[in-house]
């Protein structure tokens, strides 16, 4: 497993947003470096996805700032968005296309080249996907295959920072062990991983760091070596009980 | 890039059914109108050229007759109508396209075939230039109306915007690949269109028909980036769709509409029974050239017989029937031209003012330009009105000085002209206007649609951030 680097790849800095009277994200610092998966745990709406949304420019903070390779997000989307890929909880492709040109697609727009095919093809078995699933049409596709094109996209792309929005909500256990084996796959590859689950046994088996958000706060950080599972699941629900 | 986005908006609209099903019945009708019209246009055209034959050879074969009679007898003038006539007929189905021309009157153009129209036309007549102004830009919405939106509620959008693509990229890339899509259903009516123009009227028709398709093509291009836009601001596809069906009825059919109504109440028009009596107490109040026993008629006698130092018609040295009636021609033609004017004038500040609705309607524009390429507007209406009726002077005027000229005194309307008089008169020829002339007379109407794509490409440019969510 790769240590964390000095510098840091991801950053929020007093990242703070609300939406009308709720106070989605308040003062939230965090940093995130080459090699590391960090886990944000939380209930719904504890700010999570909002701080996904941040680092992607979905979402402009009303105050602080995201910053990806120490560029800050607002200032320059395109650039930042160039160095990350994306898996939501349901990677949502194109039905009418088959995996590959799925992949085809996003990597030539992400990387502005034109990929070569064979390689895609490669990146979509090592996601996990047999050779006839590669040219089927998506539409029939499952979850966990539909999270595999995702995985493809990011090895395509070369990412260098991942932003994962339960990525492994309704995955059947043998999927969801599946996706955290290529997920230590990025990792390895010096990928700076900031993942937003409920998963707590996840959360503590591939996360290198952990965050429990509450209210858009964050209430408690450790290292995910120092805690064992069910101190970590006292620990989380003490701070949801609060 | 761009070209990638467009490869796959242009195969996922390939693959989708809506896009065949409707595309078909667009491109179908398009096709349908064209060869229709230009079927009809053929027809047409032969008609005319027969007729003008015909006419022509009954006016040389004329049995000798008094000049007077023969100018009654009258001719006719046909408007040869443009090849593009096909596409647009413009306003000549209500002016009409034939002008008898006859003394003493300037006749209103009869046979329009607006007055033959069945009770199922009055509702609207398919021509290629409906099509294009109308069922295009609707094609273009069901095209485009999901093309952000959809993809939002998919959930697809946010994949795609987590890649770092420019929005404006994504936009121009969208536009690219529904706009080959469009060239699938409308590049073999135009290659058609084409072959047809360029065997009936060579280059100048090529001419007009490449500037007819730029006008098309800026049209499209306005509905295209505003479909793109709406797509990109909407909260959902259906938001989507129903605005831009708003956008389409008030575009195609509400404003032209009333535009139309506030233009006539603005400068109202008399009707066909008030402006004949305007125009016959015009007359009424002059000499007509058959009431020598008026009061002007007396004057004009009187000055005539002073200036020439005689006490009678009889010892004037030319016939005084002969003169005083080209004199009421003459006075006739001012108060035709003072009428005609008036109401033609009336029609001009009408479409001008028509014009002010495509500040929101970008079809008002694209109207007046391609009835003025097609040779079809008012403009070029009243050009071969103002021609013929030029011609229609001039041959009364010659029948008249042959009368003043030639006859006797006491065979003012006995005299007989033979066929060498006839063939003095020249066949009516029509010049139309050039493009340059007919275009110069539409420059609001460029500038409209100058204006609509310059505000086309500057939200494009604006299209910055789009929603996710």
């Amino acid at each position: 497993m790769t240590t964390a680097t000095a510098s840091p790849l991801l950053e929020a800095h007093g990242l703070t947003k609300r939406y009308g009277d709720t106070l989605a994200l308040d003062t939230l610092h965090l940093s995130v470096g080459a090699g590391e998966v960090y886990c944000l745990l939380g209930a719904n709406g504890a700010g999570k996805s909002t701080t996904i949304s941040c680092f992607l420019d979905f979402v402009r903070p009303d105050a602080g700032s995201a910053m990806i390779g120490g560029t800050v997000v607002a200032q320059d989307p395109i650039g930042t968005k160039r160095r990350l890929a994306y898996i939501p909880e349901t990677v949502m492709l194109y039905g009418n296309l088959s995996a590959l040109e799925n992949l085809e697609y996003f990597a030539t727009l992400a990387t502005g080249g034109r990929p070569v095919r064979a390689e895609l093809a490669q990146h979509l078995r090592t996601a996990g996907l047999t050779d006839a699933q590669l040219e089927q049409r998506v539409g029939g596709f499952s979850k966990g295959m539909r999270q595999k094109v995702g995985i493809a996209i990011a090895l395509a792309k070369g990412a260098d920072v991942l932003l994962l929005d339960e990525p492994t909500s309704g995955l059947d256990p043998k999927a969801s062990n599946e996706f955290h084996r290529l997920l230590g796959l990025m990792r390895d590859r010096g990928a700076a991983v900031l993942m937003a689950t409920h998963d707590l046994f996840r959360a503590k088996e591939s996360g290198t760091r952990i965050g429990i958000m509450k209210a858009g706060r964050k209430v408690a950080e450790l290292r995910a070596d120092e805690i064992g599972h069910a101190d970590l699941e006292q620990l989380y629900l003490t701070h949801m009980h609060d | 890039m761009l070209r990638t986005i467009a490869s796959k908006e242009y195969r996922e609209l390939l693959r989708d059914g809506r896009f065949r099903w409707a595309g078909s019945i667009v491109a179908g009708l398009l096709l349908v109108a064209g060869l229709a019209g230009f079927t009809a246009w053929r027809e047409q055209a032969a008609q005319r050229d027969a007729a003008q034959a015909t006419m022509q050879a009954t006016w040389f074969n004329q049995p000798s007759k008094n000049p007077h009679s023969a100018a009654h007898y009258g001719l006719w003038a046909f408007k040869p109508q443009m090849t593009l006539a096909f596409v647009d007929r413009g306003v000549d189905p209500y002016t009409g396209t034939a002008s008898w021309l006859e003394a003493h009157r300037m006749n209103e153009f009869r046979f329009r075939p607006a007055m033959d129209a069945t009770a199922a036309q009055r509702f609207g007549e398919w021509t290629a230039a409906g099509v294009l102004q109308q069922l295009i830009p609707l094609l273009i919405i069901l095209l485009g109306f999901s093309a952000f939106a959809g993809e939002r509620e998919r959930g697809t959008l946010r994949q795609l915007a987590s890649l770092g693509v420019p929005t404006a990229t994504l936009l121009r890339g969208k536009a690219l690949g529904v706009t080959a899509a469009l060239a699938v259903l409308c590049v073999p009516a135009a290659v058609l269109g084409t072959v047809v123009v360029t065997m009936s009227s060579g280059a100048s028709g090529l001419l007009r028909l490449g500037a007819l398709s730029a006008v098309y093509l800026a049209y499209f291009g306005v509905i295209l980036t505003v479909t793109l836009v709406v797509s990109a601001r909407a909260r959902s596809a259906r938001a989507a769709l129903v605005t831009l069906l708003a956008l389409w009825a008030a575009n195609g059919l509400l404003v032209p509409r009333v535009a139309a109504d506030v233009a006539q109440a603005a400068f109202p028009t008399p009707t066909a029974r008030e402006f004949q009596a305007q125009v016959q107490r015009g007359l009424a109040t002059g000499i007509d050239g058959h009431s020598p026993s008026g009061a002007r008629a007396d004057a004009l006698r009187d000055s005539v017989l002073r200036a020439n130092g005689v006490s009678s018609v009889a010892s004037l040295p030319f016939n005084y029937d002969g003169f005083s009636m080209q004199r009421g021609e003459e006075h006739a033609n001012e108060v035709y031209a003072h009428y005609f004017g008036q109401l033609w004038d009336r029609f001009g500040q009408q479409d001008r003012a028509q014009l002010v609705g495509a500040v929101v309607a970008p079809v008002i524009a694209v109207r007046f330009l391609s009835m003025g390429i097609a040779g079809t507007d008012f403009g070029q209406h009243r050009a071969f009105a103002e021609q013929a009726e030029a011609y229609r002077q001039e041959f009364n005027r010659v029948m008249n000085n042959e009368i003043r000229d030639r006859a006797r005194a006491d065979e003012s309307f006995s005299y007989q002209a033979d066929s060498t008089l006839w063939r003095s008169i020249p066949a009516f020829t029509y010049e139309a206007p050039s493009l340059g002339r007919a275009l110069a007379t539409h420059t609001v109407s460029l500038v409209a649609l100058g204006a609509w794509l310059v505000l086309a490409a500057l939200l494009v440019g604006r299209e910055r951030r789009i929603e996710v969510a």
